[in-house]
């Protein structure tokens, strides 16, 4: 078995259809501008069609357009609002996908650093059985509120991201960046299953959200250990971990802005590590993006034109027929 | 009527009256003294076990990225979990065996053969190949290592290195959990003849060549039962 596989190369079974990771990434460098924000998201359209082809997201980008995400992932989750069911399905989704992600970096992490300290790999398998447990806990979520895995697209984008060949920035993405990013998802689910009084997501993410605590703390600690005697190798790091966190904000829905869908889980982040220096400079970094009002009125314009679009093709169709 | 003693004196007359035995003989002490083994040679042992156990680790962790199958994705999760805690505690019978205190992450292979034996069965990577990855490990390998353990439980000296039998007591608990799981998902798998034989001919295979190396220890023929 080789040594670093590419994202593309993660196992899936027959249910799950992924997703181009390039439309995260690009979402990570939009400016607040409306007009930019629709011309990407039209670019994009006929891809982002293709992978919600056949997926519980098809209908939302038939009522949407490309910019469904807009309107769905990238909102708060409201008790009573509408679509809510929509944005916790796909919400629930994502995060599975993620901790399956998640158990295969930890997992990977054993194989591609055979070298690495005995304690390292001790946490790092303690993490697989962590990340696998979480797997089947969302498994359990998503049956909880009516979807099922493979229902969404899957982007890799957490794994190609913060899967790095170097054993530091390895920590670095996933344990600081992933889990740290895990941590505000979790903490905002709470906060819903406890608006709704749902009593068995509660227990059941403030379980996960104590192991992400914990994995990244073994994240703080190793960064730290790999790069003690090389401080240059510390400040690469930590600008990967800098990058890492650019893209996991995912334009700015991810942040300490008033209008961010998830928002910066300072309490926590500060319990599992993070300085109070690392989590200011988190909030600038995840601070730039559109806002959620340009996101919103770039939405309604792409949700016009598809529909626009939709008409003339029938139109044709019947002109044709 | 003499007081009775409760502790001896320095004088014939002055024993105590507690009648000679102890909780030890109830039930009575059937351990012998002198096993096959002596210090270096279950240190030796100990650091060919640990270097099975961390290398199916390490497997494992590969894998799980490989495998489609999600829920054999997931029970591989908890079972990297359990061979780092066996590699573990194996690691830390070590310095108790004189090895020194750096020893606690010592891991030696047998000989090159067995180590050539571990590549084998890592070597699957394709996601196709989850059959020959659960063969290779839960057939053969760890079946193996129960084998070799239990042999080494049993011949050991009972008393003297009972440390190394209660840390193969927990290990082989696990191991026998592992194997089941795996054989439980080789039946789900191995659906067709051509699968089945798929997976024999993986584990003659990998028997094979696990025998003429000596198995783990380097020293003893394979012990463990046949498959299907």
């Amino acid at each position: 078995m080789k040594r670093f596989i590419q994202h593309e190369e993660l196992a899936r079974d027959s249910r799950f259809i992924r997703q181009q990771n390039v439309l995260t990434t690009v979402l990570a460098t939009l400016p607040d501008e409306v007009d930019a924000v629709v011309e990407t998201f039209d670019k994009f359209g006929p891809m982002i069609e293709e992978s919600s082809r056949g997926t519980a997201a098809e209908p939302l980008f038939e009522k949407f357009g490309p910019a469904f995400a807009l309107v769905t992932l990238n909102e708060p989750i409201v008790a009573g609002q509408e679509g809510v069911e929509d944005r916790l399905k796909m919400r629930m989704h994502g995060i599975f996908v993620g901790e399956m992600q998640a158990l295969e970096g930890a997992g990977r992490s054993l194989w591609d650093f055979p070298d690495a300290p005995w304690d390292f790999k001790m946490n790092m398998a303690r993490q697989c059985w962590d990340e696998a447990r979480h797997v089947q806990i969302y498994e359990k979520l998503m049956e909880h509120v009516g979807a099922q895995a493979g229902d969404y697209p899957e982007s890799t984008f957490l794994f190609e991201c913060a899967c790095s060949d170097d054993p530091a920035m390895r920590v670095a993405g996933v344990n600081r960046g992933l889990e740290g990013l895990a941590c505000d998802v979790f903490r905002d689910l709470i906060r819903y299953a406890d608006a709704t009084g749902d009593e068995t997501m509660k227990q059941a993410v403030d379980y996960v959200l104590a192991d992400e605590l914990t994995h990244v703390r073994f994240g703080s600690e190793w960064v730290k250990e790999f790069t003690k005697d090389d401080k240059d190798h510390f400040e690469r790091t930590q600008e990967f971990r800098r990058e890492v966190d650019k893209q996991f904000s995912f334009g700015g829905s991810r942040s300490d802005r008033e209008d961010a869908a998830i928002r910066i889980a300072w309490q926590d982040r500060l319990e599992a590590g993070f300085t109070e220096e690392e989590l200011r400079e988190l909030a600038e970094i995840s601070s730039g993006g559109p806002s959620q009002k340009t996101m919103l009125a770039a939405a309604k314009i792409l949700q016009e034109r598809h529909l626009a679009r939709r008409a003339a093709a029938a139109q044709d169709g019947e002109a044709r027929s | 009527m003499s007081e009775e003693r409760l502790y001896p004196g320095v004088g014939p007359d002055e024993r105590t009256t507690f009648d000679a035995y102890s909780a030890f003989d109830v039930p009575a002490d059937l351990r012998e003294l002198h096993g096959r083994y002596d210090v270096e040679s279950t240190a030796r042992r100990v650091r060919n076990f640990r270097y099975a156990q961390e290398w199916m680790m390490m497997i494992g962790g590969g894998w799980v990225a490989t495998i489609p199958e999600l829920p054999v994705k997931t029970g591989l999760g908890k079972i990297v979990w359990d061979d780092a805690k066996s590699a573990d505690e194996l690691g830390h019978r070590l310095p108790e065996l004189r090895c020194g205190k750096r020893s606690v992450t010592t891991s030696e292979p047998a000989n090159e053969g067995f180590a050539a034996v571990i590549q084998e069965v890592a070597e699957p990577e394709r996601p196709d190949l989850t059959i020959e990855k659960i063969t290779g490990m839960f057939d053969v390998l760890k079946p193996h290592l129960l084998a070799v353990y239990d042999r080494m439980q049993r011949e050991t000296d009972q008393i003297s290195d009972a440390p190394t039998i209660e840390i193969l007591d927990d290990i082989m608990r696990r191991t026998r959990k592992h194997i089941a799981w795996g054989d439980e998902v080789l039946e789900r798998l191995c659906d067709t003849d051509g699968k089945r034989e798929r997976r024999r001919i993986r584990a003659n295979e990998l028997r094979a060549q696990l025998e003429a190396c000596g198995g783990v220890t380097g020293e003893i023929a394979d012990e463990s039962p046949r498959v299907h």
